[in-house]
C-alpha cells in the first residue's frame, strides 16, 4: 500500500513540479508579495509622528514619573508628544476627530491603591487609524504594570508582616521595591515596526497556504474528471490511497512554503517572527487548518474550476477577517470578533505576540498552545467534515 | 460467393456457448454476479442482475443508453457499493476481500482515463506501481504491453499528440498490466477510426483466444456479435435476456432470406428450389433473381445450388440472416443508438 502511496504522492508532486504551480504559487509569489508589503509599508525608519494623549485624574507619583519619562525619553523624542486632557471623554473625543493618535489615563487615586498595596488599572485609549502611537501608549502601560505589580506585592508582604500602615511606604522603597519609575529602556517604536514586518510576512505566508494546499486537493476533481481517479480506485489499492496521496503533497508543500516566506521575511527585514519551535507550531497548525478548510472546500463543489474560484474566495475572506492583509487592529470591532473564527485570526494573533515578546515564557511555545489547539480544533472539525462530503462524492 | 454482412460470415469460426471445462478441476466463473440492484433514490439503476462469465469466456453487455450497463460495471470493479446482490471474481468475494478480487480485473472505462501530460510509458509506470508490480519487472511488462497495444514507437510521446485510436488504445494497454484474468472494456471504441477500431478488435480477440475473460458493452451490434460468445441484454436496470448470438436470435424466430442471382430457366429453377427441405417459401424477384425464405440459409446454399444444376446457373448469392439488431429491437422496442 505505501508503494501506491508514494507513486501517487510522487506523480502529484512532479506535476505540480512540471506545470509550474509549486514554485511560483508555494514559493515565488509569497516571497515576493511579503518583501514587497515589509519594505513598502513596514520601512526601516520610525514612520510615528503621534500625540498620546495624557488624562491624570491621580495627580499622583506615578503619571508624573511617566511624565518624566517618556519626556526625556531620546528614543522618542521628536516622534512622541504628550497631550494632558482633563478628562476621558474628552480623551475619547481627540481621538475620533483624529486630534491624537492613543491615550494613557490614570483613574483618581490611583498612586494610593497602590501605595497600599490594593493594585490598580491604567486604561489605555487607541484609535485604529494611528496603530503605532497604541504600540506606544501599550508598551509605557506595560511597564506602569510590572512596577504596580512589583509593588503591590511588596507592599502586601510588609503589611501581612505586621509594619504599620504609615510606614509601608518607606519600608518598601527602602529596601529595594521599585519605585514608580517606568524606565522606557527599550525603544517603545521597535515593537511597532516588528509587528508590521512580521504582519505582512506571516499575512502572505497564511494567505497562500491556502492556495498550496487547495492546488491538490483541486487536483482530486480533476482526476475525477479525467476518469483517472476511478480507474485507481477500481484497481488493487485502497480507497483512502489517491486522497492521502495528494494531501500529503499539498500539506507538505503548503508547510515548505510558509517556511520559506518566514526565512525570507526574517531575511529581508531582519526582523524576528519569534521563537523558532514556537513559530514553526503556530505555522504547521495553521496549514493544517488551511488544508482541512480547502478540503472542506473541494467537497462540497463539483469541478476544479468551481474549486478554484471558491477556495480564492474562502481564502481572501478569510485572510482579509483574519488580519493576513490589514492589520486587525485596523479593522472595526465586529470584524476583529469575526477574525476569532477565521484560522488566519487565530495564526495572526500568535505569532504577533510572538514577535513582540522576546525570550522567556511569553515567546516560548507553551505560550501559542492556546492558538495552536485552536487551529488544530478547525482542522479536525473542517476535515471532519471534508471527508463526509468526499465519502458521498466518490472523492475518498 | 457475396456476402454484403460481414457479421453474416464471420472470420472466426464458431465458438461454444460455454467453453469446456476440465471435468476433475471445476474452476469458479472468473467473473460471477447475483442479484446485483442499486437505487438512487426513487430510481431502480440496477434491479437484480445476475450472471457468470467462464474462463476464457467472451461476454457481452447490450443495453440502450440509461439501461444499467455503466452503473453494473461500476458495482462489478468496485467503483459503487451494489444496494443489494454480491459479485464474485475467480471464486473471490468483492465485498469480503476487495484487494485481491480487483487484483484480477482489468477495467478500461469508457473514457480515455490517463494523463495527457504524461507520455505512453510514464502512464504505464504510474499504473503499473500503483498496481504493486514490483519495479524491476515493470520495465519488461510496459514493453510487452506496448508490442501488444503497437505504440512502441510512440512509447516515448505525451498521450496529448495521440490519435483517438492510439489513446483508446493505449486505455486498453494499461488495464493489461497486471496481467488480469477478466477485462472488462466498457465501450472500447466510442469515437475511433475503422482502422483503430479493426486493431482493437483483433487485440481483444486475441486476448480471449489466449484465455483471457471479458466483460464487453458496446453500441455496435456488429462488435458484440463478433467478439462475444455469449450476450445479455439489459434494458430498465434488468437483464431481460441471456445467451449465445443464435439463442437470442432465435427467440424473434425468425426466418433467413436468401437472394440467389440465375442465368437460364427461372420458372423450373423456381420449382425446384421449392422442393428443397428447409426451403419455406421462394418468389421471383426479377428476370434473374429469386428470394427465398428458409432455415440455416447458410447452410442450405449447396442444396440450393445443386437443385438447379441442369436448368440455371447461379451467379450470385446473398444470406440475409436476422441479427442481434433485430433481436434487441424485438425485446426491447428501441434500437441500441436512442
Amino acid at each position: 500500500m505505501w508503494r501506491a502511496l508514494a507513486a501517487v504522492g510522487a506523480l502529484e508532486l512532479r506535476t505540480r513540479l512540471r506545470d509550474g504551480t509549486a514554485l511560483v504559487i508555494a514559493l515565488i509569489v509569497p516571497v515576493t508579495l511579503a518583501t514587497l508589503f515589509s519594505v513598502a509599508l513596514g520601512g526601516d525608519d520610525p514612520p510615528l509622528r503621534a500625540t498620546v494623549g495624557f488624562v491624570d485624574l491621580d495627580r499622583g507619583e506615578f503619571p508624573a514619573s511617566v511624565r518624566r519619562e517618556v519626556a526625556g525619553s531620546e528614543e522618542l523624542k521628536g516622534s512622541v508628544t504628550l497631550r494632558d486632557l482633563p478628562g476621558r471623554e474628552e480623551a475619547r473625543r481627540a481621538l475620533d476627530d483624529g486630534g491624537i493618535g492613543a491615550a494613557i489615563v490614570f483613574p483618581a487615586g490611583f498612586s494610593r491603591s497602590v501605595g497600599e498595596g490594593r493594585g490598580g488599572d491604567v486604561a489605555v485609549l487607541t484609535s485604529p487609524e494611528s496603530p503605532l502611537a497604541g504600540v506606544v501608549a501599550r508598551a509605557v502601560v506595560d511597564r506602569i504594570s510590572a512596577l504596580v505589580d512589583a509593588r503591590t506585592l511588596a507592599v502586601r508582604a510588609v503589611l501581612k508582616a505586621g509594619v504599620p500602615g504609615d510606614e509601608v511606604k518607606e519600608l518598601v522603597e527602602r529596601n529595594g521595591a521599585a519605585g514608580p519609575v517606568p524606565a522606557l529602556e527599550d525603544d517603545p517604536l521597535s515593537g511597532g515596526k516588528v509587528d508590521l514586518s512580521v504582519h505582512y510576512g506571516s499575512g502572505m505566508a497564511a494567505l497562500f497556504a491556502f492556495f498550496v494546499a487547495g492546488a491538490s486537493f483541486r487536483g482530486l476533481l480533476t482526476e475525477r474528471k479525467l476518469g483517472t481517479l476511478d480507474r485507481m480506485r477500481a484497481g488493487p489499492l485502497a480507497a483512502w490511497v489517491p486522497f492521502a496521496g495528494k494531501a500529503a503533497v499539498g500539506f507538505a508543500l503548503a508547510l515548505v512554503s510558509v517556511c520559506v516566506t518566514w526565512a525570507a521575511s526574517v531575511l529581508v527585514s531582519g526582523a524576528t517572527w519569534g521563537d523558532p519551535p514556537a513559530v514553526f507550531a503556530v505555522l504547521l497548525a495553521h496549514v493544517l487548518a488551511a488544508a482541512a478548510i480547502t478540503m472542506l472546500v473541494t467537497s462540497r463543489v463539483r469541478t476544479d474550476a468551481q474549486a478554484d474560484g471558491v477556495i480564492m474566495v474562502v481564502s481572501f475572506v478569510m485572510a482579509f477577517l483574519g488580519g493576513s492583509l490589514v492589520p486587525m487592529h485596523s479593522l472595526p470591532g465586529v470584524l476583529q470578533a469575526a477574525a476569532l473564527l477565521t484560522p488566519n485570526g487565530w495564526t495572526s494573533t500568535a505569532l504577533t505576540g510572538l514577535a513582540g515578546s522576546g525570550a522567556g515564557p511569553a515567546g516560548s511555545v507553551g505560550a501559542v498552545a492556546g492558538p495552536v489547539a485552536v487551529l488544530g480544533a478547525i482542522a479536525l472539525v473542517a476535515g471532519g467534515l471534508a471527508v463526509l462530503g468526499m465519502k458521498k462524492g466518490t472523492l475518498l | 460467393m457475396t456476402a454484403s454482412d460481414p457479421m453474416t460470415t464471420p472470420s472466426t469460426p464458431p465458438v461454444p456457448s460455454t467453453p469446456p471445462v476440465p471435468e476433475s478441476a471445476p474452476s469458479p466463473p472468473a467473473l460471477s454476479c447475483r442479484g446485483l440492484s442499486k437505487r438512487y433514490g426513487d430510481v431502480h439503476a440496477v434491479r437484480d442482475v445476475g450472471f457468470d462469465i467462464a474462463p476464457g469466456e467472451a461476454y457481452g453487455l447490450l443495453g440502450p443508453n440509461g439501461a444499467g450497463k455503466t452503473t453494473t460495471i461500476s458495482m462489478l470493479v468496485g467503483l459503487i457499493r451494489p444496494g443489494g446482490g454480491h459479485v464474485r471474481v475467480c471464486g473471490v468475494d468483492l465485498a469480503a476481500d476487495p484487494m485481491r478480487a480487483k487484483a484480477r480485473i482489468g477495467y478500461v472505462p469508457q473514457e480515455i482515463a490517463l494523463y495527457p501530460e504524461l507520455t505512453g510509458r510514464e502512464n504505464l509506470r504510474f499504473f503499473g506501481r500503483l498496481f504493486g508490480l514490483p519495479r524491476r519487472a515493470l520495465a519488461g511488462r510496459i514493453d510487452e504491453v506496448l508490442d501488444l497495444v503497437g505504440l512502441t514507437g510512440r512509447a516515448d510521446s505525451r498521450l496529448k499528440t495521440y490519435s483517438g485510436g492510439m489513446k483508446r488504445r493505449i486505455n486498453i494497454g494499461t488495464a493489461l498490466l497486471h496481467r488480469p484474468d477478466v477485462l472488462i472494456l466498457d465501450e472500447p471504441t466510442v469515437g475511433v477510426d475503422p482502422q483503430s477500431r479493426k486493431a482493437i478488435l483483433d487485440g481483444v480477440e486475441r486476448l480471449v483466444g489466449e484465455g483471457m475473460s471479458l466483460l464487453y458493452t458496446s453500441h455496435y451490434m456488429e462488435e458484440v456479435e463478433r467478439v462475444c460468445d455469449r450476450v445479455a441484454i439489459i434494458d430498465h436496470g434488468r437483464i431481460i435476456a441471456e445467451g449465445t448470438r443464435r439463442e437470442l436470435i432465435a427467440l424473434v424466430g425468425g426466418a433467413d432470406k436468401v437472394e440467389l442471382s440465375l442465368d437460364g430457366d427461372l420458372e423450373t429453377a423456381l420449382a425446384k428450389l421449392r422442393a428443397v427441405e428447409g426451403v419455406i417459401e421462394a418468389a421471383m424477384t426479377g428476370a434473374a433473381s429469386i428470394r427465398l425464405l428458409t432455415e440455416g440459409g447458410r447452410y442450405l446454399l449447396p442444396a440450393l445450388i445443386t437443385a438447379v444444376d441442369g436448368c440455371a446457373a447461379v451467379t450470385a448469392t446473398q444470406v440475409i440472416e436476422p441479427d442481434l439488431e433485430a433481436t434487441f429491437l424485438h425485446l426491447t422496442g428501441s434500437t441500441l443508438r436512442d
